[in-house]
């Protein structure tokens, strides 16, 4: 695949302009936005409506303007779970310089790279449900192998998963662990893109490993390393599912103090029967994504190179 | 493919002498430990009893292993039929997807229409949405096209996600233009221009993409719940679940079942992984 | 992200629908096929015993059993009645009843009830309340739970602790928790978490005190409904109980299984799972509540409801009659699943595990207290755990924490 001898821009734009009558294009979109206006734009369109009504848990809302909205800023809950969910995305991010670290290591190998790439892509195709009971396990605190681990060499564990104080931690860490190999990839396909030539001339220049990093791969890795970034805020401001089967037992008292905005959304809408309110939380959460994917491309300018 | 981007990596400039090289495998080989560390963890303790499981300190290998929690999964779980499940609507699902994307990511990247730009847009801004805005919605579709408890049910929705489309448009946007020129001027139409000239040209991404939506298929559980409530078209991830059981922790058992559900998954990435990691890498995912 | 999205959606875990876990199918021709959803493993084989027996009455009626995971059942349930597509019989709890009710979610079998010479005398009087609409009757109890102590004879015999009986006071209760616990070797007197059914509910009305005041506001800052909390938060403060964070990590009944536990104050529900473990057996007692100012015990009980959308009424209403009437009762009780509610019942369970003392769940009947409900009991229930956690940590006394848990209840009520 010619993807790293790509043509020079001008002429790609041109191209666009290419081609045969406007009906092949809408022809071609069609399923693509059949499916995804009936599925995805209409659902979503209802929800946001609801947002601006008072629902009881069956039967038809009444109209109530932005009282959801207002009784959102006014609850402390809310604010909570916006500040779980932030803690949670700081921490993956947490992973993208580690990740990029380790894609240059498996970049520099000889022997063995796919064995690596395998093991660090492991936790993606394992099942979300599975690796949560695993965790679980090894954050319990009596018995768990973390803290057996950390006793070893004289730490003191802690309740992980039991203790509002950790619990978001230790989730954010199997949130990195999760999402790792996909990071990997990514940065991986990047750096493949990387032109040899260039560190063959600095290494000429007498330029060592560490500096090649700085000054060649970090650089024209930029573009890679900013998509896996949005992408990472995004995922991670989502992020559901591990307090969901981590926390929720039936005594677990960490849960009030580590719900994330998602997490509050389902148990206002399908636990607590006020899907109007729940529909509120959801739109503010698709707020702050989008104005966090616009400013995240906005700074871009400032330290992603494009060749 | 380019002469240079076969060459191994090792041909990158500050040749990694082999007397360096190993503080490099030092340092990803006590990372892959901590990777594979929950995997092996679970794995011991499948073998184990509950009792063994919940002592401390914990011992790293079961005193008597036991096959139980296995024999307790499959009893409890009807594991095949279930197998079955997963199976087909990952097979209709992964069709479906690359149709759709394939299609739609073509038009995005060489057709020019008008509302083409703020269409994209708007997939692309499906993307932030969280999904679980769109349950209802789907599933009240989904039951009025009276498709509830089957296959179809399980794949549909999975068929039609912007993602897909952003991977082929940008694999489609990183084939010069030039073979589409000389598909035209061969006095090819645009559908055969797409079938027998770009479409050859992006498999790699076709099959990445395959890899991923198989996964995300296979993992789905939210869905397969809600759009199978007479249970006669349930997935593994929801035999899996349902061990999750109202009360206590049997943890042997969950481990167990927790393997047995994910190895199809990973067996066939094992098998897959290198036509995975090509058709990622020449996706145009780097941005 | 749509990796991430799916994943988010996939451990949901089904967050929704396992419920509609019955849409309410024709089958073909002139069958008739109705869905069952349940939420326990446990009972299942007696659930099934059920649809059996009734099929047999029925001969064109197919009842198919469901059993969903309990974190998913309610949100299954709700889409699937908002959907249309809700199972046509299910387990209902008294403090989800009110919305479900209200919402004209559930089929009235009043009438039916009527018909059929159904003895409404014949279920305990305190879960009927549970349920009580007026005029109309969304279904009728299947089973009932009260409330004892769960000990361990072997770990009261290595304390040389006399075992409980039906004289213990709260101070013979606490004497013992202390003298039980063993720090050294990882047992704990008794298991004290923030447990409303079987833990701090009952001892508020054993003080004399209520959760919820016959004004219908909240009454759980009363200086006895506080003396209740801190019946339970006293225990925490001198070390008799496994810390919060520890029974969130690991289960009160299963530390109690585990053997890390000498008491566990909770329902008759656990009997059939502590019987079924032949190791524990033996060593497994029970014994009234202790009393304090009186006796109480929170009593519940699960009532099989349908679903006003059925497309076959008729049937579920007779088989709503049926599943909770007394030979399916008895099936129940011999199956050691849980305590029928049909009078006259109650023996069958008794008899199915004669090494246990379960007659004092039968007895508590005489002194069971509803578990109490009102306006949107899922709601502030919820709130539990954030207000009186700093009780039970140590952080506030308990007249603190219940001053402002009980601000939140009136908050919610008020709504």
């Amino acid at each position: 695949m010619t993807a790293r001898t790509a043509p020079p821009p001008a002429r790609r734009r041109r191209a666009g302009g290419l081609g045969p009558s406007p009906w092949w294009g809408y022809a071609m979109i069609a399923p693509a936005f059949i499916g995804l206006a009936a599925l995805y734009l209409w659902p979503f369109l209802k929800t946001f409506a609801k947002s601006f009504m008072d629902t009881p848990a069956f039967g038809p809302g009444t109209w109530t303007g932005l009282d959801n909205y207002t009784d959102l800023l006014g609850d402390g809950d809310f604010w909570q779970a916006f500040g779980n969910s932030g803690i949670y995305t700081a921490i993956l991010l947490l992973g993208v310089p580690i990740a990029t670290v380790l894609a240059a290591l498996i970049q520099q190998i000889s022997r063995g790279r796919a064995v690596y790439r395998v093991l660090y892509f492991l936790p993606v195709v394992t099942l979300p449900v599975a690796i949560s009971m695993v965790w679980r396990f090894i954050y319990n605190g009596d018995f768990g192998l973390l803290n057996w681990v950390l006793s070893l060499f004289g730490v003191q564990g802690q309740y992980w998963v039991a203790d509002d104080a950790y619990a978001i931690y230790a989730i954010g860490v199997v949130g990195i662990w999760m999402s790792l190999g996909v990071n990997l990839i990514i940065l991986g396909a990047g750096l493949q893109s990387i032109p040899p030539e260039l560190y063959e001339a600095s290494s000429m220049d007498g330029a060592g490993r560490v500096r090649q990093f700085f000054k060649i791969t970090l650089p024209l890795l930029s573009p890679s390393v900013f998509l896996v970034t949005v992408l990472t805020v995004i995922s991670a401001l989502q992020m559901f599912d591990l307090v969901f089967v981590m926390l929720r037992s039936v005594d677990n008292t960490a849960l009030d103090g580590s719900k994330t905005i998602v997490y509050l959304f389902y148990e206002k809408a399908f636990v607590q029967f006020d899907q109007g309110y729940g529909a509120a939380i959801a739109v503010v959460l698709l707020l702050v994504i989008m104005l966090a994917t616009v400013l995240q491309f906005r700074l871009q300018r400032r330290w992603v190179f494009y060749d | 493919m380019t002469e240079s981007a076969l060459r191994p990596r090792k041909a990158n400039g500050a040749k990694p002498s082999h007397r360096g090289e190993w503080v490099l495998h030092l340092a990803l080989t006590v990372t892959a430990v901590l990777m594979v560390a929950p995997f092996a963890w679970q794995l011991v303790t499948a073998f184990k009893t509950t009792g063994e499981a919940s002592q401390s300190p914990p011992t790293l290998w079961p005193a008597e292993p036991t096959g139980d929690a296995f024999a307790t999964f499959f009893d409890s779980v009807p594991v095949w039929s279930q197998f079955t499940v997963s199976a087909s609507a990952l097979a209709l699902r992964v069709l479906g997807q690359l149709a759709v994307a394939a299609l739609a990511g073509y038009a995005f990247a060489r057709l020019r229409f008008p509302g083409r730009t703020l269409l994209f847009g708007l997939f692309i801004a499906m993307l932030m949405v969280p999904s679980q805005l769109f349950l209802i919605g789907q599933f009240e579709l989904i039951r009025d096209l009276e498709l509830l408890d089957t296959i179809p049910a399980l794949a549909i929705p999975g068929m039609f996600s912007a993602f897909g489309i952003f991977l082929m448009r940008q694999a489609f946007m990183s084939i010069p233009t030039a073979y589409e020129e000389a598909a035209r001027l061969d006095g090819a139409g645009p559908l055969r221009t797409f079938w027998s000239v770009m479409l050859p040209m992006v498999k790699p991404t076709l099959g990445a993409l395959a890899v991923l939506t198989s996964l995300y298929s296979w993992n789905d559980l939210l869905w397969p719940l809600i759009v199978s409530p007479r249970g006669d078209n349930r997935p593994l991830t929801v035999g899996l679940a349902g061990l999750q059981g109202q009360y206590g922790t049997d943890y042997p058992t969950l481990m167990a079942g927790a393997l047995v559900a994910s190895l199809p998954l990973i067996v066939i990435f094992l098998v897959l992984q290198r036509q995975f990691f090509n058709g990622i890498a020449s996706s145009g995912l780097k941005g | 992200m749509r990796h991430s999205k799916r994943r988010s959606a996939a451990a949901a875990v089904a967050a929704t629908a396992l419920v509609l876990a019955g849409c309410s199918g024709g089958g073909d021709g002139d069958e008739v096929t109705l869905t069952y959803a349940t939420w326990s493993d446990d009972q299942k084989p007696a659930m099934e015993a059920i649809a059996e027996a009734f099929e047999a009455d029925h001969p064109d009626v197919d009842v198919e059993v469901q059993v969903l995971p309990w974190p998913e059942y309610w949100s299954t349930l709700q889409v699937g009645a908002a959907g249309r597509t809700a199972p046509d019989a299910f387990w209902m709890l008294a403090d989800q009843f009110p919305a479900y009710a209200e919402g004209g979610q559930l089929l009235d079998i009043a009438d039916a009830v009527a018909d059929a010479d159904v003895d409404l005398s014949a279920y305990p009087e305190s879960v009927m309340d549970l349920y009580d609409t007026g005029d109309a009757l969304y279904g009728l109890p299947k089973d009932f739970d009260t409330n004892a102590v769960w000990f361990n004879k072997a770990l009261f015999d290595a304390a040389g602790v006399a075992y409980p009986d039906d004289t213990w006071t709260w101070e013979d209760a606490r004497a013992a928790a202390q003298e039980l616990t063993d720090a050294d070797a990882g047992v704990w007197g008794i298991a004290a978490p923030i447990d409303r059914q079987g833990g701090y509910y009952n001892s508020i009305y054993q003080a004399g005190g209520q959760v919820i005041g016959d004004d219908g506001k909240a009454a759980i800052d009363t200086p006895e409904a506080v003396a209740g909390i801190e019946f339970w938060t006293r225990m925490q403060a001198d070390g008799s109980s496994p810390t919060l964070q520890q029974l969130s990590d690991t289960e009160a009944v299963q530390m109690f299984m585990d053997g890390k536990v000498a008491m566990y104050f909770s329902g008759s529900f656990w009997a059939q799972r502590l019987y079924g473990d032949e190791a524990l057996r033996p060593n497994v007692g029970v014994a009234p509540l202790p009393m304090g100012e009186q006796r109480a015990s929170m009593i519940s009980g699960i009532l099989n409801a349908g679903y006003a959308g059925s497309e076959h009424p008729e049937e579920l209403a007779e088989f709503l009659i049926f599943a909770s009437g007394e030979e399916a009762a008895r099936l129940q009780g011999e199956s050691g699943a849980v305590l029928p509610a049909y009078d006259g019942t109650q023996q069958t369970w008794l008899d199915a595990m004669p090494e246990f003392d379960l007659q004092v769940f039968v007895d508590a009947v005489e002194y069971s207290v509803p578990l109490p409900i009102a306006g949107n009991a899922a709601e502030w229930t919820g709130l539990e755990t954030e207000y009186l956690a700093p009780a039970w940590n140590g952080e506030q006394t308990a007249a603190e924490a219940a001053a402002a848990y009980n601000a939140a209840i009136d908050e919610v009520l008020a709504e």
